[in-house]
């Protein structure tokens, strides 16, 4: 008797929870319910046609967006409002628009209290999905995607730089006997990188390898760390390496290697993700703190920044990283635009790279430009 | 069931119960009922989780719903994209399982038989037991390069200790009577080991080898997320770097089912070995 009643007991459990467990209510929130697309713009002083470019204009020689210094003026909230944004490193110079602004109070004149917090992409993209912290200095990686075709609204909203035309930073080849510059079989060769797959820099690598018979699909990665991958190409144990700065450095000149082909100019390829809080729930504070980030900017990262040798000290002070190493490579360009495209050709490489599934993402699915458009003034 | 009648001299009385009247049947129940809670403990969970996820309690799209996890799973599977992972992790297994016991047997019996060499080994082997295992791993690196080498390499050391100190402490164990009645009969060494040590020990050393099957699993898994490019341990970590949950859960699950059916088959090769040994009846101990 007491043997029934434990199995009725069971089979009433079990029926209660499969009748319970029906479709989830759980909704999509892909699409942004808040209007970031819906809000007055009003011109900025100091912000004027040199404010924005068109972003089908992918021409490697585009100027970039630029504000008179100390525009857009701040704008501060009523009421202080706190954000997290978090970052791979602290240390790295793509960082230091956002490490001047903090230092130099930027975001304080807006109102904002910003916190830099270091957390690697795994570890952020999900805190920033559920909304755990506001934004993400990042890229739009393979990881994002995925994060939004899921159903968590993720925006691409601003940019960060495309290269200096002088940088060499990319895909570096060991040349084989009667090879050239011009003439190198990437078919089949062994790249050492320490960027691991799904990174956005899939694409420029992508590139570079088509234009010598190569492709991501065509060739065998090795992934190594940060101090091996000029070891592993200068001994032979992989004959190609996607070097970063300041590395490369160390083998331009070199008889024996060539540079095939870094990230391409005028065209960011990282910069700021906003989640749900900032695209939805707090726009006033998205579109601040892009405004103290586009003032930092158009203040301090106008054009060659590295003529300026106090600039240069200051910078590699802030950074915690060597002066020397920080001189060694030219300016980066800062752009707070992102272009045309761009998220479309991120997902080719991606699937190329066999690290996304499903239809590729609209790009209004990935991109809102809104937030940088309201705080430099531009109506579309 | 138990009277006590109320006499002077208080009798004790001992009717039978169910289990002496009706063992047959009895036991069949006990081992029915058994059999249902092991079932539906984690049955329950699941659809517990289901629930949880259809309702809204937790993010399906951080936590997926079990159905999924196996929807997707089985796509993987149907696809081929899931096997080439379970294999790699499988062979690692394996590969290292059987170095490491055979390793660990050989050296646990020498040790247990010969006090001198446990005098000369004990101290070093007992250092190398309590470094986390993963921290070995860049050595093995260093030693075996890239590939397969230092997963096997790892995977054999972390399943030597458990096995090796099992068969030490278990041909120790061996009564002293048990020996002398071997010598009494002129048993020569491969004698001795036949039919004294190896029947004593081998209950005990397979009790190590289920501890080491599951730990070889966890251990693996690891050590595919620093240093390979397959294996499930790999597909996790990949998929988790990826944003992609549901492939996630899904390796999560496999490793699961991979460690339950490594240890089911170890303790099932045990009792074929020892069927003199008290059976081990699994979950379920009546």
């Amino acid at each position: 008797m007491r043997g029934r009643r434990a199995y009725g007991a069971v089979l009433a459990v079990g029926v209660l929870l499969v009748s319970a467990a029906c479709s989830s209510p759980y909704e999509s929130d892909s699409e942004p319910k808040a209007g970031a697309n819906n809000r007055t713009i009003r011109p900025v002083e100091g912000c004027g046609d040199t404010s924005w470019t068109d972003p089908a204009d992918l021409s490697p020689t585009r100027l970039p967006a630029r504000c008179q210094a100390g525009a857009p003026p701040p704008q501060p909230l009523p009421k202080t409002r706190k954000l997290t944004i978090a970052t791979g490193t602290l240390s790295a110079e793509y960082v230091a628009p956002l490490q001047v602004a903090l230092d130099k109070g930027e975001f304080k004149k807006e109102g904002l209290d910003v916190t830099l917090k270091v957390l690697p992409t795994p570890d952020a993209l999900p805190l920033l999905a559920k909304g755990d912290i506001d934004a993400q200095w990042a890229a739009p990686e393979a990881a994002v995607m995925n994060g939004i075709r899921g159903g968590f609204d993720i925006r691409w909203v601003v940019g960060n730089f495309s290269p200096d035309p002088e940088s060499k930073s990319g895909l570096w080849v060991r040349l084989k006997k009667g090879e050239s510059a011009d003439r190198v079989a990437m078919a089949g060769r062994r790249m050492g990188t320490m960027i691991g797959k799904g990174s956005v820099i899939a694409y420029p690598m992508e590139q570079a390898l088509e234009k010598h018979g190569g492709g991501l699909d065509k060739i065998q990665y090795a992934q190594l760390g940060s101090a091996d991958v000029l070891t592993a190409l200068q001994n032979g144990g992989v004959d190609s390496a996607w070097l970063l700065d300041p590395v490369w450095r160390r083998v331009d000149g070199e008889p024996g290697y060539t540079f095939l082909g870094g990230q391409p100019l005028g065209e960011p390829l990282g910069g700021m993700l906003y989640g749900p809080s900032l695209l939805n729930d707090d726009v006033d504070a998205g579109v601040a703190l892009l405004r103290a980030y586009i003032r930092t900017i158009n203040t301090y990262f106008i054009s060659d920044y590295k003529q300026d040798a106090a600039f240069v000290s200051y910078l590699a002070k802030l950074l915690k990283s060597d002066e020397a190493i920080l001189r060694s490579t030219p300016s980066l360009r800062m752009d707070w635009e992102i272009r045309t495209g761009t998220t479309d050709r991120l997902q080719s490489a991606y699937r190329a790279q066999g690290v996304s599934e499903g239809d590729p993402l609209p790009e209004s699915k990935t991109v809102n430009r809104a937030l940088y458009e309201e705080a430099t003034g531009h109506r579309s | 069931m138990t009277t006590l009648t109320p006499d002077r001299t208080s009798v004790v009385v001992r009717r039978p119960g169910p289990q002496e009247l009706h063992p047959v049947r009895t036991h069949r129940r006990r081992r029915a009922l058994e059999l249902s809670l092991a079932a539906a403990v984690p049955l329950v969970l699941i659809l517990l989780w289901q629930l949880a996820a259809a309702q809204a309690w937790i993010d399906d799209r951080v936590y997926p719903a079990p159905s999924t996890i196996l929807a997707d799973g089985w796509d993987r599977a149907a696809a081929g994209d899931l096997w080439p992972d379970v294999w790699a992790t499988l062979k690692r297994v394996l590969a290292g399982y059987a170095i490491g016991t055979a390793a660990g047997y050989a050296l646990g019996l020498l040790m247990g038989s010969l006090s001198l060499v446990r005098a000369a080994l004990e101290p070093s082997l007992d250092a190398l037991y309590v470094v986390p295992k993963l921290a070995l791993l860049p050595i093995f690196l260093n030693m075996f390069g890239l590939g397969e080498g230092p997963q096997v390499a790892l995977v054999a050391a972390t399943v030597f200790f458990f096995v090796w100190i099992s068969t030490m402490s278990a041909v120790i164990a061996v009564p002293t009577g048990h020996r002398d009645a071997g010598r009494v009969f002129g048993a020569s060494w491969w004698q001795m080991f036949r039919h004294v040590l190896l029947p004593a020990s081998l209950p005990s050393v397979l009790v190590g080898a289920r501890i080491a099957a599951g730990v070889a699993v966890l251990v693996i898994v690891a050590s595919e997320q620093i240093a390979a490019t397959n294996g499930l341990g790999h597909l996790i970590f990949d998929s988790r770097a990826l944003f992609q949950n549901d492939v996630m859960f899904v390796g999560i699950v496999c490793v699961a089912v991979l460690g339950v059916l490594f240890s089911e088959l170890v303790r099932i090769v045990g009792r074929l070995l020892t069927p003199w040994a008290p059976r081990d009846r699994g979950r379920g101990q009546s």
